[in-house]
């Protein structure tokens, strides 16, 4: 996906908590999935949801896979120029890693996640220069790739390749010539009255999440 | 006519294939009925205790005729099987008359005998073994906190195993022992089974065609536990067998895969009895899984 450096629009954002204690066996993953998926459908084209694990205890890898995986693809592989959808993982502790790391990996994927205190990182395929890159972009909230190669000292052009690779893989969103981390999009959106339930109702969106059919 | 099938004093995974080597004496046509004659039976690990049922299975789908059973003499034995709910879910595969009554009050289980039929039942099992699994991996394998989620995780998806893609129901039990003379230590086993169309069958129509008659039973288990691939292209699959092989590695233990006329195990031990790769078993339906997991040792 081609990131361009007209201004982009701010976008809609949605808080999604998985209401389920077991994030278990595929088929479990599926319905979840379609349920975001349903939420993420509602939103504006261009859109950042954050989905809570702070009540998940377990994820396997099938369920992994229906739910982090696939919507990750998704959102990468969506050949719209006009849409652009993001996810944030919130809430994900140890427990959770393995599994949701091995199920981006396998398909070349990589997310970006908050620990239960708020720390974030990313998990699945990433390369250490990405990595790092990454972390600049989060600690500053947003930067030009010049600044960013200072930073990190590296050439600011292979910098800015690097960051348009983020943001096609939907880890960091560019806004004209900056790069803006999820986690200071979200924040900003959320001052700015972007987000449905979070800004509307004051309730964060909820996806329907009762997978057991 | 009848025929009645010895069932080994000592039923483990060893013991199973002696059972199945009867079993297959039985074809279609020329046995009107199975006796399960169980009398002898002295000791029975959670893999031969489920192995009784899919052998019960297969013994019913080739004379048309549910089998029956003879129940142990030994008082243990019963005992044990009645706490591990043995008699509560034979009915589904044998002819028993008098249904026997369950006896015990709380299982020492770390899980009783399960069906596995769908999602639904992972889920029940899941949350079944939560709490009795904490107990046990904690304070008598002396593991750390994660492996409680891990050991939840492995048995998601070992039991996913069949939903996904035996296309048959299957069992899945697990109980603690003392691996006194093996090992001087307790073990968790965890056994897995159904009576599908096993790894060979599932694996076929993607897979056999690019390995021509070298294709068979083993190759499909090694193709589907070392490699990870899976009846599906999509790259997604084929990762539930390869975390829980890196798992039980992790974890000092043995996993093995019985399907066809072929075992894999992967890792194994040098305490454990299990050889990396048998063929040319007697040939099974559906696949048959053995997890064991050893206790730390005190001093580690």
């Amino acid at each position: 996906m081609p990131t361009e450096e007209r201004p982009s629009p701010m976008p809609d954002i949605a808080v999604a908590s998985l209401y389920q204690r077991n994030l278990v066996t595929r088929h479990t993953g599926r319905a979840v999935r379609l349920s975001i998926e349903g939420l993420v459908s509602e939103l504006g084209a261009t859109s950042l949801t954050v989905l809570d694990f702070g009540d998940v205890a377990v994820i396997d890898f099938s369920c992994a896979d229906e739910v982090v995986a696939k919507l990750v693809l998704r959102a990468v592989d969506d050949g719209a120029a006009e849409s652009q959808h993001f996810f944030v993982f919130r809430g994900v502790a140890q427990h959770h890693v393995d599994p949701m790391d091995c199920a981006l990996r396998r398909r070349g994927l990589a997310a970006a996640a908050q620990g239960p205190e708020g720390e974030p990182f990313l998990i699945g395929e990433v390369d250490p220069a990405a990595y790092r890159l990454w972390q600049a972009v989060c600690q500053a909230g947003h930067a030009s790739p010049d600044d960013l190669a200072t930073e990190v000292g590296m050439d600011p052009q292979d910098c800015g390749r690097l960051l348009d690779r983020m943001c096609a893989r939907r880890l960091l969103r560019r806004d004209g010539r900056a790069y803006h981390s999820l986690f200071y999009t979200f924040a900003q959106a959320e001052r700015g009255g972007n987000g449905r339930g979070a800004t509307d109702s004051g309730a964060s969106g909820r996806a329907d999440t009762s997978g057991r059919e | 006519m009848s025929l009645v099938i010895e069932v080994p004093e000592v039923l483990d995974h060893k013991g199973f294939e002696v059972l199945i080597r009867d079993l297959n004496r039985v074809t279609r046509g020329d046995v009107r009925r199975v006796v399960f004659n169980a009398k002898h039976v002295r000791w029975t690990s959670p893999y031969g205790m489920i192995g009784l049922l899919a052998a019960g299975r297969v013994a019913r789908e080739r004379t048309g005729a549910a089998p029956s059973i003879e129940a142990p003499d030994n008082r243990d034995v019963r005992s044990y099987w009645e706490r591990m709910d043995f008699w509560h879910v034979a009915p589904e595969v044998y002819d028993l008359e008098p249904v026997p009554t369950r006896a015990h009050g709380t299982s020492d289980a770390l899980l009783e005998i399960t069906p596995i039929r769908s999602h639904h039942d992972v889920h029940a099992v899941v949350e079944r073994v939560r709490e009795r699994s904490a107990a046990i991996l904690l304070n008598k394998l002396h593991y750390p906190r994660p492996s409680v989620i891990q050991f939840s995780v492995l048995l998601s998806e070992v039991c996913q195993n069949i939903i996904e893609h035996a296309e048959a129901d299957g069992w899945v039990c697990a109980q603690t022992y003392n691996y006194r003379e093996r090992l001087g230590r307790d073990v968790v086993m965890l056994a897995v089974m159904d009576v599908g169309i096993g790894f060979e069958g599932s694996l076929a129509t993607e897979h056999s065609r690019r390995h021509g008659e070298r294709w068979s039973a083993g190759m499909a288990l090694e193709r589907a536990l070392l490699h990870g691939e899976s009846r599906y292209r999509d790259p997604g699959r084929g990762q539930g067998l390869q975390a829980i092989r890196r798992q039980v590695d992790r974890w000092d233990g043995e996993l093995a895969i019985r399907s066809g006329d072929a075992m894999i195990a992967s890792p194994t031990q040098e305490w454990g009895d299990l050889a990396h790769m048998q063929t040319g078993l007697e040939i099974f339906p559906g696949a048959q899984i053995l997890v064991v997991m050893p206790a730390r040792p005190e001093n580690d």
